[in-house]
């Protein structure tokens, strides 16, 4: 079953071309990784899946909806998306508890009693169930991201978006996210990952994909990307990084 | 959205609110039938406020006697020179009496009684000092006072006589420059020179009266000739009977009783005017409350505008703190004040006008802050809430607004201070606040320096209250 079905997706900022006529697909419960050298323009890729940006020209179908139609609900569609930011996005106003009950509550989806058992349930899962009441600014980098997916899992999405989720991680951080990301693919969510972290696309990865100059150049099992890169620029780019 | 438009209508109630009651109060003075007679606020010796800030003057007794004399009621309106002409035109009141000279280009507009007062244009000195005569001040310098006939008759002469003209905005200030020495001379009309002496100003008159005018009475053109009539008469029996002699001179000869023999040390001042000033405090107390309140409203909604999604919305909030924040203060208020009515014919209240004019000004630096301090939280959070599946309004009110008026805080604190000073600004349409209160005070007793003591003591007062309100109000919004 598809779940996300990206064609001939176009992204210009004036004169500058970022995605140049994409086409991209997700299968329910598939792990799909992006990579691909800064400014390549995967984040923006990854971004048109829940209109945080808005595609120039093309389509992007997420469960048989075409989001960039202006007539779909984008927030009833965007309930079902979770998405993680590289420098977390927290509510700097509100308490990690608030943070997590938020959307739930104001979008009326659960009562405060079902929304507090739920958050305290997620911190479980991401192991910060102490945390609770604390406050934002007092969280480690690392203790921040895992919260943000906490959060974004509060509406019970099935499909979660990551924009590089560990870049600005300190290395010992990094290891407790990608823990808790494995932990998700292996409970058989659908997941696109932009990422820098190879060993984690090796691991957990369905398929990787290489994005350069706004166009997919490669896509394939880790085995192939990683073993036996086809493309120059794939193959010069994983010189580089591994 | 929906927040913001009972903000909004919320804001045109109260106004309206504001128009109506001022419009009972002055329909409530109209009941009682009797003349309604407009006169100036400050024109000592015709009109002013004495010791117990009741308004006295050589325009008020005469009026007063006449009505006594030809057997009819009036009211006496201090409303200020120009209100009182509007006034007058516009038929609201029945006439105006405030030592207004009689011109031909006001005979147009105007009828006038027979002249009750000669004025003309003195030369005043320092007392004892050397200058006598208009020959001794060739090379010196001349103050007169900005508007005055004495002004336009300094000018007139200056060049025939070599001297250099200061100009001044009120009278006590011209007086302190000739009695400093910058000044060698002032030139005002006799009356107002004469009645300054009096109240011990140490300047003496060395000329006659030139370039003279007459003072009449004046109502709308075409109305009220009965009025008219029976002043003329009653003023032709007062000054048979005498009367009128004992009007003037009450006023202007120093044997007369001293309506301002007083106390002049800073306690007498204050201890003489504590009611009149205290009302003037609490005009300016009321005037920054209400002004903060629709300020605020005005600045938050325009602020909120300016970071809606929709480039017609910023237009617009770009636009009206482009313009709101451009206009001097000074300039809006005359022009909310007297522009509004010649384009609409509606007469705005002085307090109303006042209240609209800082809503605007004030409003639009709010505005800027307030578009500011949203702007300035992490574009970040905003996404993280509409990822969510929030919408914009709600992502706005629970997570960016909360972000924003922190940082907003003590651009606010600092703009009520400001609000509060600048409704000084608002004496120059007349409302009875602390400024205009101590020019009126200053008018009568021409002690500038220690009223204006008194008063900028009082603003100070007030801002450190306000200032410590405001910072234990931010101290509670921290926790």
């Amino acid at each position: 079953m598809i779940k996300v079905d990206v064609k001939n997706l176009v992204k210009n900022y004036g004169s500058n071309h970022v995605l140049k006529n994409v086409d991209f697909q997700v299968q329910k419960n598939e792990v799909v990784v992006i990579i691909g050298p800064s400014g390549s323009g995967k984040s923006t890729l990854l971004r048109t899946l829940n209109k945080l940006e808005e595609p120039t020209s093309g389509s992007v179908v997420i469960d048989g909806k075409d989001i960039a139609d202006p007539k779909t609900d984008i927030n009833k569609v965007r309930e079902n998306i979770g998405m993680v930011f590289q420098h977390f996005n927290l509510f700097n106003n509100l308490s990690v508890g608030d943070n997590i009950m938020l959307a739930p509550v104001e979008l009326k989806k659960e009562n405060k009693a079902e929304a507090v058992k739920q958050a305290q349930e997620l911190l479980k899962i991401v192991n910060l169930s102490q945390k609770f009441d604390a406050k934002v600014q007092s969280l480690s980098g690392g203790q921040k991201q895992r919260i943000a997916i906490a959060r974004a899992l509060a509406m019970n999405p099935d499909i979660m978006l990551f924009d590089e989720p560990t870049s600005a991680l300190d290395p010992e951080m990094v290891g407790d996210v990608l823990q808790v990301m494995k932990r998700l693919a292996k409970d058989g969510m659908t997941m696109v990952v932009v990422t820098h972290e190879m060993g984690f696309a090796r691991e957990v990865a369905d398929r990787v994909v290489f994005v350069d100059e706004g166009k997919i150049l490669e896509s394939g099992t880790p085995e192939d990307i990683f073993e036996h890169p086809k493309n120059p620029r794939l193959q010069s780019f994983l010189e580089k990084v591994l | 959205m929906k927040k913001l438009k009972v903000f909004f209508n919320a804001m045109v109630i109260a106004l309206f609110a504001l128009l109506i009651g001022a419009g009972f109060s002055t329909q409530t003075a109209h009941a009682e039938k009797t003349y309604q007679i407009g006169t100036d606020v400050t024109f000592p010796p015709f009109e002013f406020a004495n010791n117990q800030n009741k308004y006295v003057g050589i325009d008020i007794d005469l009026m007063k006697a006449i009505a006594k004399d030809q057997g009819f009621k009036v009211n006496i309106k201090p409303i200020g020179f120009n209100a009182a002409v509007q006034a007058t035109q516009s038929g609201q009141i029945d006439g105006v009496i405030a030592g207004m000279n009689i011109t031909p280009e006001r005979a147009q507009t105007f009828d006038f009684s027979k002249p009750y007062y000669k004025s003309g244009v003195v030369m005043a000195v320092k007392q004892g000092g050397s200058v006598k005569d208009l020959n001794q001040l060739r090379g010196k310098k001349v103050a007169v006072k900005t508007g005055t006939s004495g002004a336009a008759y300094a000018n007139s002469i200056k060049n025939k006589y070599g001297f250099k003209v200061v100009t001044f905005d009120d009278s006590s200030n011209m007086y302190q420059d000739v009695l400093t020495g910058n000044s060698a001379a002032c030139f005002e009309d006799e009356p107002v020179m004469k009645y300054s002496i009096k109240q011990g100003t140490k300047l003496a008159i060395v000329t006659k009266p030139a370039d003279s005018g007459s003072y009449g009475f004046a109502v709308d053109k075409g109305k009220n000739k009965v009025l008219l009539a029976k002043f003329n008469k009653g003023l032709a029996n007062l000054q048979k009977n005498g009367e009128y002699k004992k009007i003037v001179d009450h006023y202007l000869e120093s044997k007369g009783t001293n309506a301002g023999s007083s106390d002049h040390t800073f306690w007498g001042i204050l201890k003489q005017n504590k009611g009149f000033l205290w009302n003037g405090f609490l005009q300016t107390l009321w005037l920054s409350i209400v002004s903060i309140f629709f300020a605020t409203l005005f600045g938050v909604i325009v602020g909120l505008l300016g970071v809606l999604p929709y480039k017609f919305f910023q237009g617009l909030s770009s636009t009206i703190i482009y313009i709101f924040r451009g206009l001097p203060l000074l300039v809006l208020a005359l022009f909310i004040y007297t522009g509004i009515p010649t384009l609409t014919g509606t007469k705005i209240p002085a307090f109303i006008a006042g209240v609209v004019t800082l809503m605007f000004n004030e409003g639009a630096y709010i505005a800027a802050f307030v578009r500011g301090g949203i702007n300035s939280v992490d574009s970040g959070q905003m996404e993280a809430a509409r990822s969510l599946g929030l919408p914009f309004s709600k992502s706005m009110f629970k997570v960016i607004l909360p972000q924003g008026i922190k940082l907003i805080i003590p651009s606010f604190i600092n703009q009520f201070i400001i609000t509060l000073k600048d409704t000084s600004i608002l004496s120059i349409i007349g409302i009875l606040e602390l400024t205009q209160t101590g020019k009126i005070i200053i008018a009568r007793n021409l002690e500038g320096f220690k009223v204006w003591t008194i008063v900028a003591l009082i603003y100070l007062i007030v801002i450190t209250l306000l200032t410590w309100l405001s910072k234990w109000g931010e101290r509670r919004t921290r926790l």
